[in-house]
């Protein structure tokens, strides 16, 4: 049986329309993942709602020290927005952006709609974890704001209402000296899930030194997580060589990755080792490229 | 999977017929009055989920009035409904790109887009390229000059996507063009004159 499409033209029209709709209505962004769990009857919602018409949601903006990624704004948006751009220490995002799905899937698929869905494997929630990112949930009675790791509790299972619309994800600057850089093996190189994802985040002091490290990782756990044993090895001394692949021993030690078609648990764990010094040479490179 | 009742343009679908003869004009739910009028749980929704929504499709300049289930797909609407079958159906769950149109100048997989939701907004599928006297556009005389396709199945998706990859800009190396055409799959591997196509099309365009 079809859905009724509710379109919802604010914000208010479309939490009050989740709330008297009741848990069996589903928002609708993209539709990017939607449209293919309600045809393989994953998902039989009787009431959709839309809100890709719900003006202010769509765009990035900077001010104040602060980047402001609406919950609307496309994938391509976020791989084309300059400040995101190579050479900038924000291109981990891009990174990110550019390898979800084709070139079609991301001129349709949104930012809110990957964090919504709270897939494992999203390929935007390791570097928008590895900046620190937090959200904000609107719901009939009103705001919340969360940090973004404490939003996810288990493969496409959130803290979120079902009447509460994610509408804005945003981080605040990196202090000098830093840079992110995002990782992803999946068994091709366009249109693919990861079977490993790796966002590393360093901020270093002038004297080279750690001041800072996130490392992030997305299907290596029934959440996309934090690795922070890694990560607190690498903070206060200097990550050489030897510091760096301690962190990755460590980092394994966070995660708990599946079996299935994609990729066995033994060879994610073999992926996470590698690519996890990978991403923080990769950062130390582009902040040090940046300093010269 | 399609019956013929169902690819004549604007015929009254089977589906709408099973959701009642609605005229025209009975519009989708209306947001307003689910928002005045507090509503709990399924008992109110149901009855619009067999509704056909009424809406209009804008392809490649026409108007089509569309009496459609809800949880039809672009590509499904405009195969089966508007009549134009050359958007292809590969895989109808975004993994191949031959159902690559245009909504709004930007490319989308018509097979992860439901009708409803691009109403009111141009849609350019590979009939709405040639020109009215016939005359080809320079990307479809291009994979004709090339011989970039065997069988021809991903090919319309392959040329909406080829417009697209050169009005983005990312047409200006032959790294560039695999990577941007890197979300259309072609199962006869005509990969190679692909690019070729594309690399002419964007030299007439510029030249
Ligand atoms: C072929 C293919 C390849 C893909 N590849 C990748 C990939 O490589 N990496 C990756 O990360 N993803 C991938 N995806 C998944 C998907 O495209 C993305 O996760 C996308 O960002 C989803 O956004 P959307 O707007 O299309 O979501 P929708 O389908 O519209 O919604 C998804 C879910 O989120 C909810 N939702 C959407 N927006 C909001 C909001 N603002 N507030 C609350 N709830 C909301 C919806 O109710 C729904 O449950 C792929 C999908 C396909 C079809
Ligand atoms: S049919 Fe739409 S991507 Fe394959
Ligand atoms: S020409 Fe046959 S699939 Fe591309």
């Amino acid at each position: 049986m079809g859905f009724a499409l509710h379109e919802a033209k604010t914000l208010a029209e479309a939490t009050m329309l989740a709330r008297d709709l009741g848990p069996d209505a589903m928002f609708i962004a993209g539709g990017t993942d939607l449209i293919i769990q309600i045809n393989r009857r994953v998902n039989t919602p009787r009431d959709v709602i839309d809100l890709s018409r719900i003006a202010g949601l769509s765009g990035i903006s900077h001010a104040g020290g602060v980047f402001r990624i609406g919950a609307l704004t496309k994938h391509k948006t976020v791989e084309t927005y300059p400040a995101f751009g190579f050479g900038t220490p924000y291109a981990g995002l891009r990174e990110a952006a550019r390898v979800v799905g084709g070139h079609q899937i991301r001129n349709q698929g949104t930012v809110g709609g990957n964090l919504a869905n709270a897939s494992p494997a999203a390929d935007l929630i390791p570097p928008l974890l590895a900046l620190d990112a937090e959200l904000d949930l609107v719901g009939p009675s009103g705001t919340r704001t969360l940090p973004l790791n404490a939003f996810f509790l288990g493969p496409r299972r959130s803290v979120r209402a079902h009447d509460e619309i994610i509408t804005e994800v945003r981080f605040r600057d990196l202090p000098p000296l830093s840079a992110i850089a995002f990782l992803k093996a999946g068994r091709r190189k366009a249109m693919e899930i990861s079977i490993i994802s790796v966002a590393a985040r360093l901020t270093l002091e002038a004297d080279g030194r750690c001041r800072d490290a996130r490392i992030a990782l997305g299907a290596a756990a029934p959440t996309p997580i934090r690795a922070r044993e890694a990560e607190a090895l690498l903070e206060g001394g200097v990550p050489d060589e030897g510091v760096v692949a301690m962190s990755a021993r460590a980092a394994l030690t966070s995660v708990s990755p599946i079996d299935d078609v994609r990729a066995s648990s033994e060879y994610r764990r073999l992926l996470v080792a590698a690519l996890v010094p990978r991403a923080l040479k990769i950062c130390i490179d582009r902040i040090k490229s940046a300093r010269s | 999977m399609l019956d013929d009742a169902d690819d004549k343009p604007c015929a009254l679908s089977r589906r709408g017929f099973l959701g009642g003869a609605s005229a025209a004009g009975a519009a989708l739910p209306l947001v307003a009055e689910a928002a005045t009028k507090p509503r709990t749980g399924r008992s109110v929704a149901a009855p619009d989920a067999r509704a056909p929504a009424q809406v209009t499709l804008r392809v490649n300049g026409t108007d089509h009035p569309l009496s459609l289930d809800t949880r039809t797909t672009l590509l499904d609407a405009l195969r089966e409904k508007v009549g134009l079958t050359g958007s292809k159906k590969g895989c109808d769950h975004g993994q191949c790109g031959a159902c690559t149109v245009h909504v709004d100048g930007k490319r989308v997989l018509s097979c992860l887009t439901l009708a409803v939701m691009v109403a009111d907004k141009p849609v350019t599928t590979i009939e709405g390229l040639a020109r009215p006297d016939g005359r080809l556009h320079p990307m479809q005389q291009a994979f004709i000059d090339r011989d970039a396709f065997q069988c021809g199945y991903c090919t319309p998706g392959q040329i909406m996507s080829a417009i697209a990859c050169i009005n983005e800009g990312h047409a200006k190396t032959h790294s560039d063009i695999r990577e941007y055409m890197s979300g259309n799959l072609c199962r006869c591997a005509a990969y190679p004159n692909i690019v070729a196509a594309v690399k002419q099309a964007r030299d007439v365009k510029e030249g």
